[in-house]
Parts: structure tokens; sequence; C-alpha cells
């Protein structure tokens, strides 16, 4: 080769440029960026129209002529959208490019002046701020812990279980205190309705209702008109369980606790040729315990037991729910180092773990479901949050101003 | 209370009349008696909505039927505080319209003060639903410049360059206003979501949907500043974006379940 043409090919190697700044330019062009962006909002669109995860199942129970359609989509990803390997590319690919396209601002600072010069930093700070987002998003995948605790009125669990499924050991120990539902009062309730024995007997157009919180002495009741007549009966609420259990060695009724989980009231009745007594439950107004005493007989009277314990057994059918809170005790060597109460919207954090309530089972009150997670990338999302408002407050009400300014003075800002 | 609503909706309608008189005979007293009207309709449904909170005693943003006053109140009050700055002739007929029809709509739902599930008892939620909705306000507005930018863009021999060229500019400047509270709206939601379930984003159907619109205007905003789209393409921005907020607000609540299910 000639030394003339050794010279040209080594220009030639200088003015073309390398295949770093070709990727730079590739990804911080305005057309590669947006083209980026429509396909993520393209997949954004195909996760909310298409079955995802648990709705698979659900969806082909009521579809079952999808069951290939619904096959094919799960092969390419399209059952787990926003936890497939190809959105997390698309997401790292739309980072790579806000990379380049913050760099080319940061230099475009430099180079502009006035309210362009504004606009060019709050532009910087936006597409700063959408970077520490994702490095948020991406601490809490490399770094964060999330896992659900299911307990009961006092239990202590020292791990939950992680949405795999694993184990998640905590550092310490959670026991779960007590945990309380509360109801909106429905319209015709009267606010202190407390619990009250309904006294039947539909034959002789009687109802007298006898309220637990009145008293405890033997209640007279009658058909109408017909007190005093062989029809009268002497009614008396003898034992109040709030949590009705029969002691399996004794079969004696006992409670097993003091929250109205299965209230039952033992009810006896005297008069009109009739000594009787029978449990009642509030949870259960069909299923009566007899036990008779004296001479006995039958019984005339039907009794119904509405108990506001029971109300929140069964919240749900009878009226919204209003509040469901767990009263929670972090103990460390045994020590109770904290108790707190954690309600929605009110969670609380130990030793870097934050606690949620989340759900409850409505069959069963004493159990609660708290959501455990620790996160270490939610100050960096945040900070994010206030970068994003700053730069786009910025960009649209600074900015603005500025030209408004120019305009109106004549003279360049 | 329910009155006042009614008061409203019928004054919203009274100056869609006027507004459309104005337009078909140019009498200046129809443009003013249009503006006094919707101007009373804002102030009647403000007032509706102050009742509400103060009977609720939490902010009356919870259900269809609240929410959709409250879009119907942005818009009144987005086209109000333009028109102290702009006039378009047509934009008070066309905010009129849609104030009316989304009272309209409004009205099939049940009004009743309902009480609020827990994930709902929160401040955010006044400051997330007032932020979203003050950002659907501004599409709204800018997707009905949009279609009038389109008409008269097949007019064009009959409107001068520099109306278009206004219109061009306020349609750009709804879209930046509905941008900045739609970010607000959505950056609240993952702070509250945060709050009460311990995750900022969980691609539920709406935080999706609104993300989908958030990409639009922001594809759009990076064209405006970068590439100079204005005109026509713009105004099918302005439409597409609107779009897909009404998908947002009125699709994800009927037809897909999530977080957000309560909204319908």
């Amino acid at each position: 080769m000639s030394e003339e043409n050794q010279t040209d090919a080594s220009n030639k190697r200088e003015s073309e440029p390398s295949a770093w700044s070709l990727i730079q330019s590739w990804l911080g062009s305005l057309k590669f960026s947006l083209f980026v962006v429509m396909l993520i909002a393209l997949a954004c669109i195909a996760g909310t129209l298409i079955p995802q995860g648990e709705q698979v199942s659900r969806f082909l129970v009521k579809n079952p002529g999808s069951h290939k359609a619904l096959e094919f989509m799960t092969r390419v990803g399209l059952t787990n959208v926003f936890y497939s390997w190809w959105f997390a590319t698309l997401l790292l690919v739309f980072s790579s490019s806000l990379t380049v396209c913050t760099l080319k601002r940061y230099r475009m600072i430099g180079r502009s002046t006035g309210a362009v010069r504004v606009r060019v930093i709050g532009s910087l700070i936006t597409h700063v701020s959408l970077l520490l987002v994702l490095a948020g998003g991406v601490i809490r995948a490399m770094w964060g812990e999330k896992g659900v605790l299911q307990l009961s009125e006092g239990e202590t669990a020292t791990s939950c279980e992680s949405q795999t499924g694993a184990p998640m050991p905590l550092h310490f120990a959670v026991r779960l205190v007590t945990f309380e539902l509360e109801l909106y009062k429905t319209p015709n309730e009267p606010s202190d309705v407390g619990d009250v024995l309904y006294v039947q007997w539909p034959e002789k157009e009687l109802l007298v209702p006898i309220s637990l919180e009145e008293t405890n002495a033997p209640v007279v009741v009658a058909p109408k008109e017909q007190a005093g007549s062989e029809n009268t009966f002497r009614v008396k609420v003898e034992r109040y369980l709030p949590d009705f259990y029969l002691e399996a060695a004794s079969g004696e009724a006992q409670s097993r606790s003091k929250f109205p989980n299965n209230p039952a009231v033992y009810v006896s009745v005297i008069g009109a040729g009739v000594t009787n007594a029978e449990w009642v439950f509030a949870r259960f107004p069909d299923f009566t315990r007899h036990k008779k005493s004296g001479d006995g007989g039958r019984m005339p009277l039907q009794f119904r037991f509405v108990s506001s314990g029971v109300k929140q057994v069964m919240g749900r059918s009878q009226g919204p729910v209003k509040a469901f809170r767990s009263t929670v005790e972090f103990l460390q060597n045994d020590q109770v180092m904290l108790t707190k109460t954690i309600a929605v919207n009110s969670p609380t954090t130990f030793q870097g773990y934050t606690f949620y309530q989340l759900s409850y089972n409505p069959d069963d009150l004493r159990w609660t479901s708290l959501q455990v997670v620790r996160d270490p990338g939610v100050p960096v999302v945040y900070a994010g949050f206030l970068l994003m408002m700053a730069g786009l407050t910025v960009v649209f009400c600074v900015g603005p101003y500025l030209d408004d300014k120019r305009k109106g003075s004549g003279k360049p800002v | 209370m329910i009155n006042l609503f009614n008061a409203g909706l019928a004054v919203y309608l009274g100056a869609l009349v006027s507004a459309v008189v104005f337009l078909m005979s140019s009498r200046r007293l129809f443009d003013i008696t249009a503006n006094v009207l919707m101007s009373a309709g804002a102030l009647m449904q403000t007032i509706y909505i102050g009742i509400r909170w103060s009977e609720a005693g939490r902010a009356p943003f919870s259900n269809m039927f609240e929410s959709l006053v409250l879009f119907a109140w942005s818009v009144a009050v987005i086209y109000l505080v333009l028109r102290l700055q702009r006039n378009i002739p047509w934009l008070g007929a066309a905010a009129a319209a849609f104030c009316s029809l989304a009272l309209a709509h409004a009205s099939t739902y049940e009004a009743a003060i309902k009480p609020l599930m827990p994930a709902l008892q929160s401040n955010w939620l006044t400051f997330h639903v007032l932020t979203c909705f003050l950002g659907y306000g501004g599409f709204a507005v800018a997707f009905l410049i949009g279609i009038g930018f389109l008409v008269s863009d097949r007019e064009a021999s009959t409107v001068k360059p520099e109306t278009r060229e206004a219109l061009d500019s306020v349609m750009s400047r709804t879209i930046s206003f509905g941008f900045l509270f739609l970010t607000l709206g959505i950056l609240t939601g993952a702070v509250w979501a945060n709050s009460a379930w311990g995750t900022y984003w969980s691609w539920d159907p709406k935080e999706t949907w609104s993300l989908i619109t958030w990409f639009i205007y922001a594809i759009f905003l990076h064209c405006r500043f970068m590439r100079n789209w204005s005109g026509r393409r713009a105004a099918w921005i302005a439409i597409l974006g609107f779009l897909s907020v009404l998908f947002t607000y009125f699709g994800v609540n009927f037809l897909l379940s999530g977080l957000h299910s309560y909204a319908s």
C-alpha cells in the first residue's frame, strides 16, 4: 500500500464515527426513543386487555374455546407481560435511551440561553427523575422483600410467606394482640342496638325484644291482651357466652375468648306448664341446644338472638366495612419492643420492614393478613417523583412565563 | 341538594343554547349570556361540591357520579380561565355541551352519599382525584379545540391563519396543563398506593392506562418541542390522547377489573 493510500485510510478512520458514538446517536435519537415508548405503550395495552397471571385460569373457565390462543400467548409471554423478559428488556432499552437523551440535554445547557436554557434545564431534571424512578424499581427488584403474614390472635411469627411461597425470615417476632372490624351503621339501625333476644310466638302474635344490656331479671312475656292468662311466660337470660364452645371432657359450655366470635345465650322459660331452657346462637339461628330442667315440656316460644358481635363476623353481608385494624407487638428476645395498631392507609415500620393491613378472614375474625414489605428503593423513587414535578414545573410554568415576559418587554430574557 | 345539581345542568344547557345562538347570529349579547351562564354553572357546581363535601365529611370524589360532577366542573373552570385570556367563539358552546353531557350522564348514577371503603379513607383521595381530573379537564378542552381546529382547517380559506395559530397555541398549552396535572395525579396515586398496600405501582389496569395516556401526551410534547409538530398532527394527537383518557376513565371501570373497580 502506498504512503498516500495509507494516509487516506487513516483519515477515513478518523472521520468515521466510532461504534460507541453510533450507538449513542441511535439511542439518543428522538425517533428511536419515541419508538421504544410506543412499544412499551403497546405492551401495556396488551397487558391490560389479555388476561394476566391468575386471571388466565378464570378466563379459561368462562371461555374454554380460547384455550389454544391463550396457550400461544402464554408461550410468547403475553399472559405475564409486566414480568416477562421481553418487557424487562424494553424497559432496559428505554432506560439506556433515556440516559443518552439526558446526557444530550446536559450538553445542550451550555449551548442555549434565556428561556430555552430554562426549558432545557427543566427537561433535564424531568429525564433524571424518570431515571431515578426506574432505578428505584431496580433496587426494589434486587434488594427488596415482600411477603404476607397471616396471624390469629395471640399467635407469634418470626417469618412470613414470600411472593414465591418460600418462607421469608424476619429478624424479630410479630404477635397479633387483637384484630378489630368496624362496620358502618345501616341507615335504619339504632346506634345503641347492642345484643337483643327476640322472643317470638307467631301463632299468638307475640314478639318481644329483650335487650341483654337492660336486665338479667326474668321478663314476663305474653301474647297481645293475654297477660296473666295461661299463656304468660317468664323468660330469663341465664348465661351469655361471646365465643361458645363445648369443653370436650366435661361437655360444659364455655367461652373460648372474650371476642364475640360465636355469641350464644342460655335462655330459661317458665310458665304455662313449661319449664325449659335452651342455648340460642346468634350465628346459627336454626340450631338450638336443649337442656331440659324440671318437668320440661315442649318449648312453645321461639328465640332469635341478634348480636352486634355477629354483625362483625358477618360484616360483609350486614353493612359496609368502615375499618379493619390489627394491634401487633414486635418482639426481640421475648421483649416487646413496639406495640402498634396497623390499619389500611396506616402502616407501621419496624427495623426496615413495613407492615400493611392487607385483608382479614370474614368467617373468622381472629385472623388477620398483613403485607410485609422492605423496599430500599422507595426513597429513590420518591426523590424521582419530587424531581419530576420540579422539572415539569420548570418546563411548563417557568419557561412559558419567561417567554411571555420576553414578548411583553420586547427584550430577550 | 339534588336541586342544585339539576340547576347546574339547566344552566349549562342554557349556556349551550346561548352560545349556539351567538354562533348563528353573531350578536354579542348571546356571547355574554353564554359566558355568564357558564360562570353561574361553575359557581353552582362549586357550591354543590362544597355542600356535598360538608355533608359527607370527606371529598366527594369517590364514585362515578361524584367524579363526573368533578369532570364537568374542571372543564368549566378551565374554559372560563381560558376565556379570560383568549376569545375562541365556538369553544363556549363546545365546553357547555361537554359539561351538560357529563352532568346528564352523572344523573344516570346513584347520587346518594355512600360510606367510604377503608382504602379510600385517606387525604390522598382528595389530591389524587382532584389533580387527575384537572388533568382530564385540560385534555378535554384540548380535545374540543383539536376538533375545532380540524373543522376550521377544512374551511381554511375562510379562517384567518392567525386564528389557526392561536388555536394551535391554546391546544398545546392546555395539553401541557393537562400533562402536568395528570403527572401529579399519577404520582400522588403511587404515593397513596404505597401507603395503603406497600406498592407504588402494581400494573393495575387504571394505572397502566393512565401511563399509556401519559405516554401519548409525552410523545406529543416531545414532537411539539423538538420537531415543532403543530396544526393537524397536533389536533389528531389531542383527539387520540383524549380517547385514551376516556378509556382510562370509563373503559377501565366497566371492562377491566382492578384496584380501581370501586370507581364504577
